[in-house]
């Protein structure tokens, strides 16, 4: 068992620097620099094509790109990704309160789902066929259809607009205290939970319904155990190590899904510090949250795998032999 | 036509949300074909005053925001999408059939190297990925079909493969082997018979996922330029107008909407007939 | 029903016909008197949302610097020399009279108001003022106009700056009014400004660098106001949700509306929407290179004259908020502005088109632009469709606002030539507006020169520059319109006039047309 552990904890490794790897190469290729948003239309109708290339060479923006990536890297693995560009500021002070931000946004999001779609899939998982499940089923198919951003507008036009019970943008500092944030969560988190609450409970649904069929429901039942209790105290719970892995990977869904939602509340977190520096080309900023992205997704699928070999002897060869 | 010992209408009848689904995806596609011959304006040009609403004479779903027809453009609206999203997905899941039946069948280093690699793309946020590629290369519809290939082609490795593993130790393969047949011979001509439905809901679920990134890429202005009719773009177009004309967001909406619900509904029926556990689909793109 | 706020009489004789329905009749014979004969009332917080932030906008260390602020508006909490007021018109700030010393127009003295205490208590004297513009001219961290044209700054007296230009620059009042400009407690070049005291109405009370910025009241303010408590201004990503924060009451005006927005707040209560009198326009850049279509003059001229200009106007920007371009960089509320003496004419355009080898039409390259405004899509689309009328086929693509300048220019190395590209000009004065088709080396005009009229350009710009008088300095200007008339280096697009809107029981506002330049001094609540 703890050489499974091991062995998918080198692979993870492995996937971080890959991910380093592409994430580099992505950000390389993006035309332009930082300097070009910097400078204003203005600067540049005085500027000319010699002062523009000297401010370049100034900020060090013609230094061969493996000479940067190493040393980008080197920095990285201590949590250190260096400063921007043009001024010089610690990545670590722009992304930290923005991080934490999207932290408790997901949490929010995940506490929320969970129960949510345990609820459904194990409805649907138990009526399954019937007309519960077909209602329940097209239900969270038509929500995952509709794009996050129109069910993001819908939202706020109907409960800040129309009825003025939230905020319609949210104003908050970067810095602004959790309770501040969490009073204004509620209407971004519910445009994420219903776009996504369909892939988890159709995986719950699917644990469910192959945990009911499976031998040791069969023989419990067999033995009289009531149904109720079949249900509740063994086959709840078995459902979801299949899903685990899944479930994991759900929170790179959860990623995605938070950065169009925080752009259409401008909630102050990595989603829009990820788009701004995309647009400013702040190149060591995009590569902070994107490897900050792939660590937490790589992180949760590595406790998916420890949970489901600790739990599950039936994965533990299989997972050694992958 | 026989899969699985069903035919084919009983597979796209088999249960009332597969009929939906079925008949909102053909209805789409026969829109997306004869659109240019069916519209009543041009799709780009100027014909009345702008945000006429829907019912007018002329115009039977009013005007856009400059005053174009606004049922030509919602008609033509998803040929680029869908042409992006078919494209895109297909080449995906052509060319991750064979790396994933092949990894399955090869296995050792060669399974590790193309497994690490999609563990890769999947450990990235989606839309970041997108976003990245088409910020750099630039966005046209060449750059935005590769990004879509790109992006859907580890999960559908990771799917088929799966699908592929369980083929890998039956009879049938080792016989193969037994007489002679190449490790491409056996690739192609045994397992990946073997593995076609899987392929085929695997096109069905990723095309509508990738229809909702592309259209969010167009609200995010990444996807499609303008004048090209386009819904995600038409709905960051009318959302400045939300109050004052509604149906310029509602219309577009309710397209992208009722095309993914059909591939949803279509390609779960498709799974459920054929025996295959779709939910797992779902995921991972 | 929101109420337009005095529009002036260009708008409403240009939007007559189609829009003139748009305006209450009422609001028009009844401006606001019976308010402006209210008297201001002190307190209350004032928040209003900004689409664009300042490209140079940071971290928290540097906000507070008058280069890096959220929002260019450095008018909140500093003062410049001078001040540009809404008929562009260079006012006294700090400065209360600049006159040039010598005839070429090359050395400029500046009175110091006296009596002015920056946000800490001290007195702000000439040392601060020549201390900051040594800061402002600093080769590594100045700011591009003041490191352009001025060489030395000196105390010239008690209250008296000298300042040494590197050319001669007869407007220098509206140089000085420049938003970086401006005058802080004197200080080393790489401290000066950094802890952001100015002497403006408003001092700095709290900040997020990339989203808003809580001012307070500068009580020993030396002008009058301020009025308000509290001042705040929050960055919005999209129209659409400084729209819903306006209508959600969660801010009390919104700078730069999309003009199709513009019924939407005629429809909601209490709400006043202001137009100015003008504000940027797009140009696009037309580059002359062998083998591009615009070496040809006559293809440039026709696509001029092909552009239905009035029809842009009336179906993307309500027939008024917008106005017809001269073909230079000039505004049209500017005394210098020339108009253009035909405004289209297609038939031209196509004789224009056969005489250049082009009897059934032209296709163009493809026109790329990107998002500086919220309506720039419509524009283009508009503008595609209407030369078609003249056989002209011009395809467009909105690209990426960023790595967009970098996109679209030469590259160094001249393997890739200048895109036939949209940029965005700024109202400014004529010697900031003219000047740029006079530089050889920007790409603006798409390599005109060299080229004898471009040359002759030049040498007109030197002679303004250089001339004192401003009646003579006008004809060299309109000298330097007509050249650009009837060459047409660069085709300029549409001027659009950037439009305010607030709720109405906010007074003392009116839209700029230089957005940096509004000044909340004597705004008020009701």
């Amino acid at each position: 068992m703890l050489r499974a552990m091991i062995r998918r904890t080198l692979l993870s490794v492995l996937i971080l620097f890959l991910v380093a790897i592409f994430v580099f190469l992505a950000t390389e290729v993006l035309p332009g620099d930082a300097l070009d948003v910097y400078l204003s239309e203005d600067d540049v109708a005085v500027m000319t094509e010699e002062d523009i290339e000297e401010m370049r060479h100034d900020l060090g923006l013609d230094i061969p790109a493996p000479i940067r990536f190493f040393t980008w890297l080197s920095g990285a693995v201590v949590g250190d990704f260096g400063v921007t560009i043009v001024d010089q500021i610690p990545i670590g002070n722009i992304i930290f309160h923005p991080l934490l931000n999207s932290l408790q946004l997901g949490a929010i999001i995940t506490l929320i789902t969970m129960p949510v779609a345990f609820a459904i899939g194990a409805t649907a998982g138990y009526w399954r066929g019937q007309r519960t499940d077909a209602v329940v089923s097209t239900t969270t198919i038509i929500g995952y259809s509709i794009p996050d951003f129109v069910i993001g507008t819908v939202l706020i036009i109907i409960f800040a607009v129309w009825i003025p019970l939230f905020p319609a943008v949210i104003t908050a500092y970067n810095k602004a205290h959790p309770m501040e944030l969490l009073a204004v969560s509620l209407l971004p988190a519910i445009t994420v939970i219903i776009g996504h609450v369909a892939h988890l409970s159709r995986l719950l649904r699917a644990g469910f319904i192959e945990t009911m069929n499976s031998d040791f429901v069969e023989r419990a039942r067999l033995s009289g155990v009531p149904e109720r209790r079949i249900v509740w105290r063994h086959v709840l719970p078995a459902s979801v190590i299949p899903t685990l892995n899944a479930m994991a990977l759900y929170m790179a869904g959860v990623l995605s899904g938070l950065i169009v939602v925080e752009k259409v509340f401008g909630y102050p977190g990595l989603g829009i510090e990820l788009i701004e520096a995309v647009d400013t080309r702040e190149v060591h900023v995009v590569q902070a949250i994107a490897f900050l992205g792939a660590v937490l997704v790589v992180v949760m699928n590595l406790l998916a795998d420890f949970a489901i070999i600790a739990l599950d002897p039936r994965v533990r060869s299989h997972v050694s032999e992958r | 036509m026989l899969v699985n010992g069903k035919s084919l209408g009983a597979i796209l009848t088999h249960s009332p949300g597969t009929t939906v689904g079925v008949i909102l995806v053909s209805l789409h596609l026969l829109n997306a074909l004869f659109a240019p011959l069916l519209i009543p304006y041009g799709e780009t040009q100027l014909v009345g005053q702008p945000m006429l609403e829907p019912g007018h004479a002329n115009f039977l779903l009013g005007t856009d925001v400059i005053g174009r027809d606004f049922l030509s453009r919602l008609m033509m609206g998803g040929r680029t999408s869908i042409t992006v999203a078919m494209v895109g997905v297909l080449g995906a899941v052509l060319i991750g059939t064979f790396f994933a039946v092949s990894a399955a069948y090869i296995g050792g280093f060669y399974d590790d190297v193309i497994m690490r690699i999609v563990d890769t793309k999947l450990s990235i946020p989606g839309i970041l990925f997108v976003a990245l590629f088409v910020v750099g290369f630039g966005r046209s519809v060449t750059v935005l079909t590769i990004v879509i290939g790109l992006s859907y082609f580890p999960g559908a490795v990771r799917t088929i493969r799966s699908q592929a593993m369980t083929q890998v130790p039956l009879a049938y393969v080792k016989a193969a082997r037994l007489r002679g047949e190449s490790t491409l011979s056996v690739i192609f001509r045994e397992l990946t018979p073997n593995v076609v439905e899987v392929v085929v809901v695997e096109f069905a679920i990723r095309t509508s996922s990738a229809i909702l990134i592309v259209s969010a890429l167009s609200f995010l202005g990444l996807g499609i330029s303008p004048p090209t009719p386009d819904w995600g773009l038409m709905v960051s177009e009318g959302v400045n107008q939300i109050y004052q004309a509604p149906w310029l967001i509602l219309f577009p909406a309710v397209f992208i909407s009722t095309l993914v619900v059909g591939l949803n509904f279509a390609s779960d029926g498709l799974a459920n007939a054929l025996g295959l556990d779709a939910a797992r689909g779902l995921h991972g793109g | 029903m929101g109420k337009y706020k005095n529009p002036s009489r260009r708008d409403v004789l240009i939007g007559a016909g189609a829009t003139a329905a748009a305006y209450s009749m009422g609001d028009l014979i009844l401006p606001n008197t019976s308010l402006a004969a209210m008297k201001p009332k002190k307190g209350g917080k004032l928040t209003y949302a900004i689409l664009t932030r300042n490209s140079k906008h940071k971290s928290l260390k540097t906000a507070k610097h008058p280069y890096q602020g959220i929002h260019i508006r450095t008018k909140n909490v500093y003062n410049a020399l001078t001040w540009v007021d809404h008929d562009i018109q260079a006012q006294p700030e700090v400065a209360t009279k600049w006159e040039a010393v010598k005839d070429d127009q090359t050395i400029w003295e500046v009175d110091i108001r006296e009596g002015i205490k920056f946000h800490d208590g001290r007195d702000l004297t000439v040392d601060d003022v020549v201390s900051s513009y040594n800061f402002h001219r600093d080769k590594k961290k100045g700011t591009s106009f003041a490191k352009k044209m001025l060489a030395k700054v000196e105390k010239a007296g008690p209250n008296k700056a000298r300042f040494f230009m590197k050319t001669p620059n007869a407007e220098f009042g509206w140089w000085a009014a420049e938003y970086r400009q401006v005058i802080m407690p004197a200080a080393d070049i790489d401290k000066i400004g950094l802890d952001g005291i100015g002497s403006g109405p408003f001092k700095f009370a709290n900040i997020d660098p990339k989203r808003s910025v809580v001012y307070e009241a500068n009580q020993d303010y030396w002008g009058e106001g301020p009025y308000l408590d509290n001042l705040e201004v929050v960055y919005q990503q999209s129209m659409g949700s400084a729209m819903n924060g306006f209508r959600a009451k969660q801010f009390d005006m919104i700078l730069g509306i999309d003009p199709a927005m513009v019924p939407q707040f005629e429809k909601l209560e209490n709400t006043t929407v202001d137009i100015a009198k003008a504000g940027s326009q797009m140009l696009a850049v037309m580059p002359k290179y062998e083998g591009s279509p615009f070496m040809d003059k006559r293809v440039r001229q026709a696509l001029t004259l092909a552009v239905d200009r009035q029809k842009i106007i009336d179906i993307v920007y309500g027939g008024s908020s917008a106005w017809l371009t001269n073909d230079t960089h000039m505004a049209d509320f500017n005394e210098d502005f020339l108009p253009r003496g035909v405004v289209r004419d297609v038939a031209k355009a196509k004789k224009l088109l056969a005489e250049a080898g082009h009897p059934n039409g032209i296709t163009l390259p493809t026109l790329y632009y990107s998002s500086y405004y919220p309506e720039i899509d419509r524009v283009f689309q508009v503008m595609a469709e209407s030369v078609k009328e003249a056989g002209i086929t011009m395809p467009i693509e909105l690209k990426q606002k960023s790595g967009y300048r970098k996109w679209r220019v030469e590259d160094k190395k001249k393997t890739r030539k200048h895109r036939f590209a949209m940029g965005p000009v700024g109202p400014r004065n004529p010697a900031a507006n003219l000047f740029r088709m006079a530089r050889p080396t920007y790409n603006e005009s798409g390599y005109w020169h060299p080229n004898p009229k471009g040359d002759e350009f030049i040498a007109l710009y030197k002679k303004a520059m250089a001339t004192g008088d401003q009646k003579e300095r006008r004809a060299v200007y309109h000298e330097m319109q007509r050249i650009l008339q009837e060459e047409v280096p660069t085709f300029f697009i549409i001027g659009r006039r950037s439009i305010d809107v607030f709720r109405s029981n906010v007074h003392g506002w009116k839209a700029h047309s230089q957005s940096w330049s509004g000044k909340f001094d004597t705004v008020w609540k009701s």
